[in-house]
């Protein structure tokens, strides 16, 4: 990649409690690292703060949380939580999975700043990111 | 290059573009796997001596036409929607009007958290309960899930893949004897394929050595004991769901079916007694062709497979018996109602395939679990196949047809090559072991995200007609009640309080003592699910004699004291 000036954006990208659909997560995590961005997969089973206290750790521009069994309504509210708590707000917050089109402004009520649903193109969540992420 | 920007559909279109639209070739002509189609076949492309040397009628050896030489004259599949909501009760509920609107077979999958081997009182399950399947954790909820339906006379498909398998095989048989029957009287299945369910997410509850051995403790237990039951449903649909091609889906899914059989071949079962009641659950993606040609050369592949390197000597050990789940992985949330067209294809090539029992995935799979309406629109897509289109009337209608002839070749070969790629490392054990197969799904699926992203793979509503975001979901969303949630949690807080502690604790040590005797884990199942044990119970006492965590979180440790 040719952007060697640039700061490379890091990202976190993590699943969160039980659900084990990981396909598009892992597939996220290398196209992410493809459009030249440090990507850490913190994989399977992980909770509100086991994920911010690595975002906090790894000191990351990004988080992105896939979803994929209906549990999207109940975690997130608790991640966003876990993150004021920290005072580790000012980062970019991007969820992925599969969601019926009403809970995507319940989402981005709670603190989440752009929601994919499966379909989404490449191109569609790398811009929003390099384009959104605040610091 | 046809692009479209999603939040700019109402972008205007010139005339040029309706003659560009007018004159429109296929931009591929490549099969989903990616194999290169000509643009006919002809006679030169199926060998003379075929048909009566690898195709054979429907009925006959190596079953290349189907099991059964009428098919569907002689009986229809089973129209099996998979269902699986909150609690025991909201399952039963879904299961009632499924079966009075005309399904003929039962079919409930688990939830998350019954599937890892946790009760709904575990910190890491209170969260999850239900949200992605039936909970079920006791003998009481199996008796919930099970109530007034006659266990004798209806055929019940119990989707529980990992090492759970056993308990919930040990609870229903359990149920059922409670109710005056018989195992032997028993008819369905139980997917009992933990050795897959590592790809799933399952990695903690499904260590290989217990997979094998809770796995093959249900495959022996119901051979011996369980005449009509099938006993496994190897599960290369799932498989399928992480991006691979059709061949590596039949490929893999063999492998995985492989170890199960030589561990029973190990334990001195006749593969003409155990054989007959293995089966599959297969995907069908939306390339039709590929799809029948694939089970087409995975029925002749699995016939002369158990023939020629197991010594099978019956037809019904040779048959490759299947069900089919329509592909979740090719449905999307944009333009929803599309998903009931491509449902519809996929269900239709499992019928050209010559399906034993089918699942129609819902419009709404990629947007929650199925709505009763979307649940009942599935189920209709089954009838208008079996009672409209005339698709039953002919077995095999596609077999002689040079294409999918030649097509089903193709599958052939490609299986055969990526077995023996297996095969050279070891094994697949070893392609497990060494997380090979691990990387083969990740590179895959990789891959397919690139061929929608580079339009090689065109997909309406993604890359190709797509339209701004709905504004609601058609036929309304399913929730799952949180009440029912709280209601599993305290129910199995107030088993643990009430029930006869000594009597599980003599059971619990019988199950203990039966593994570490290399005895089959079953008949000590039935008897702790008896004495009400639970389902993490029963898992994390065998988990701990093979040496794992008796929790597979590893946060609680055994309530026994033994």
């Amino acid at each position: 990649m040719a952007k060697t000036k640039e700061k490379k954006i890091k990202a976190i990208v993590t699943k969160v409690g039980l659900d084990g659909h990981d396909r598009g997560a892992k597939v996220v995590v290398s196209l992410l690292k493809e459009a030249g961005m440090e990507v850490i997969y913190l994989g399977l089973f992980q909770t509100p703060e086991t994920i911010i206290k690595a975002a906090i750790d790894e000191d990351v521009d990004v988080i992105g949380l896939s979803y994929l069994s209906g549990e999207h309504l109940i975690f997130t509210p608790l991640i966003v939580e876990e993150m004021k708590k920290n005072n580790f707000d000012d980062v970019l917050l991007v969820a992925g999975g599969t969601f019926p089109v009403e809970d995507i402004p319940l989402m981005e009520e709670m603190g989440i700043d752009r929601v994919f649903r499966a379909g989404s193109l490449t191109a569609e969540f790398v811009s929003f990111i390099k384009e959104n992420v605040k610091r | 290059m046809y692009q479209e920007d999603k939040n700019c559909s109402d972008k205007e279109k010139s005339w040029d573009d309706y003659l560009k639209a007018y004159y429109e070739k296929p931009s591929s002509f490549k099969s989903w796997s990616g194999y290169d189609l000509k643009e006919i076949y002809t006679p030169d492309d199926v060998p003379k001596d075929k048909y009566q040397k690898d195709i054979g009628d429907a009925g006959q050896f190596p079953f290349t036409r189907g099991i059964h030489a009428n098919m569907f004259r002689g009986r229809l599949w089973t129209k099996r929607e998979v269902v699986g909501i909150g609690s025991p009760a909201d399952t039963h509920a879904r299961l009632k009007y499924l079966f009075e609107n005309g399904g003929s077979g039962l079919n409930t999958i688990a939830d998350v958290t019954y599937e890892m081997g946790l009760d709904p009182d575990h910190p890491k399950a209170i969260n999850e309960v239900g949200l992605t399947g039936v909970n079920i954790s006791s003998k009481k909820d199996m008796e919930i899930l099970t109530k007034d339906i006659p266990l004798d006379k209806v055929s019940w498909s119990l989707i529980t893949a990992s090492t759970a398998a056993p308990v919930t095989m040990a609870q229903y048989i359990a149920v059922a004897q409670d109710r005056g029957f018989d195992p032997a009287v028993l008819r369905g299945s139980i997917q009992n394929d933990p050795i897959h369910f590592r790809y799933c997410g399952f990695r903690p509850a499904c260590p290989l050595d217990l997979s094998v051995k809770l796995g093959s403790d249900v495959m022996e237990y119901c051979t011996k004991h369980m005449p009509k039951w099938y006993y496994t449903t190897v599960n290369m649909y799932d498989l399928r769901e992480q991006g691979i091609t059709a061949p590596q889906e039949v490929a893999f899914g063999f492998g995985i079916a492989m170890c199960y059989i030589e561990e029973l071949l190990r334990r001195g079962l006749d593969i003409d007694d155990f054989a007959p009641r293995f089966t599959f659950y297969v995907s069908c993606h939306v390339d039709i062709f590929e799809e029948v040609a694939k089970i087409r050369a995975a029925r002749r592949m699995w016939a002369k497979l158990l023939k020629e390197k197991y010594g099978a000597k019956t037809e019904k050990a040779m048959q490759f018996r299947f069900a089919v789940h329509t592909a979740g992985c090719s449905l999307l949330p944009q333009q929803p109602l599309n998903n009931i067209v491509r449902i519809s294809y996929e269900s239709l090539s499992a019928v050209l395939s010559g399906v034993q029992s089918l699942h129609c995935c819902s419009y709404d799979e990629p947007m929650c679990l199925p709505t009763e309406k979307g649940h009942l629109q599935a189920l209709r897509t089954q009838q208008i196949l079996a009672y409209e289109t005339g698709v039953t009337n002919v077995a095999d209608p596609l077999g002689g047809s040079y294409y999918v002839e030649s097509l089903t070749d193709k599958m052939e070969e490609e299986v055969l090559k990526i077995m023996k790629q297996v095969e050279d490392l070891g094994g697949m054990k070893a392609a497990i072991e060494t997380e090979w197969l691990d990387h083969v799904f990740e590179d895959e699926a990789v891959q397919r995200q690139k061929e929608i992203d580079n339009n090689e793979k065109l997909i309406v509503g993604v890359n190709i007609f797509t339209e701004g975001l709905e504004k609601e979901t058609p036929l309304g969303v399913q929730r799952i009640s949180p009440q029912s949630a709280k209601q599993q949690i305290e129910d199995v807080k107030e088993l643990k309080r009430t029930r006869d502690m000594q009597k599980l604790t003599d059971a619990i040590k019988r199950l203990r003592d039966d593994v570490a005797d290399d005895k089959n884990a079953i008949p000590g199942m039935i008897e702790a699910t008896h004495a009400m044990g639970t389902t993490a119970e029963l898992v994390g006492t065998v988990r701990k004699v093979f040496g794992y965590h008796y929790d597979p979180m590893e946060i609680i440790e055994s309530p026994f004291n033994l």
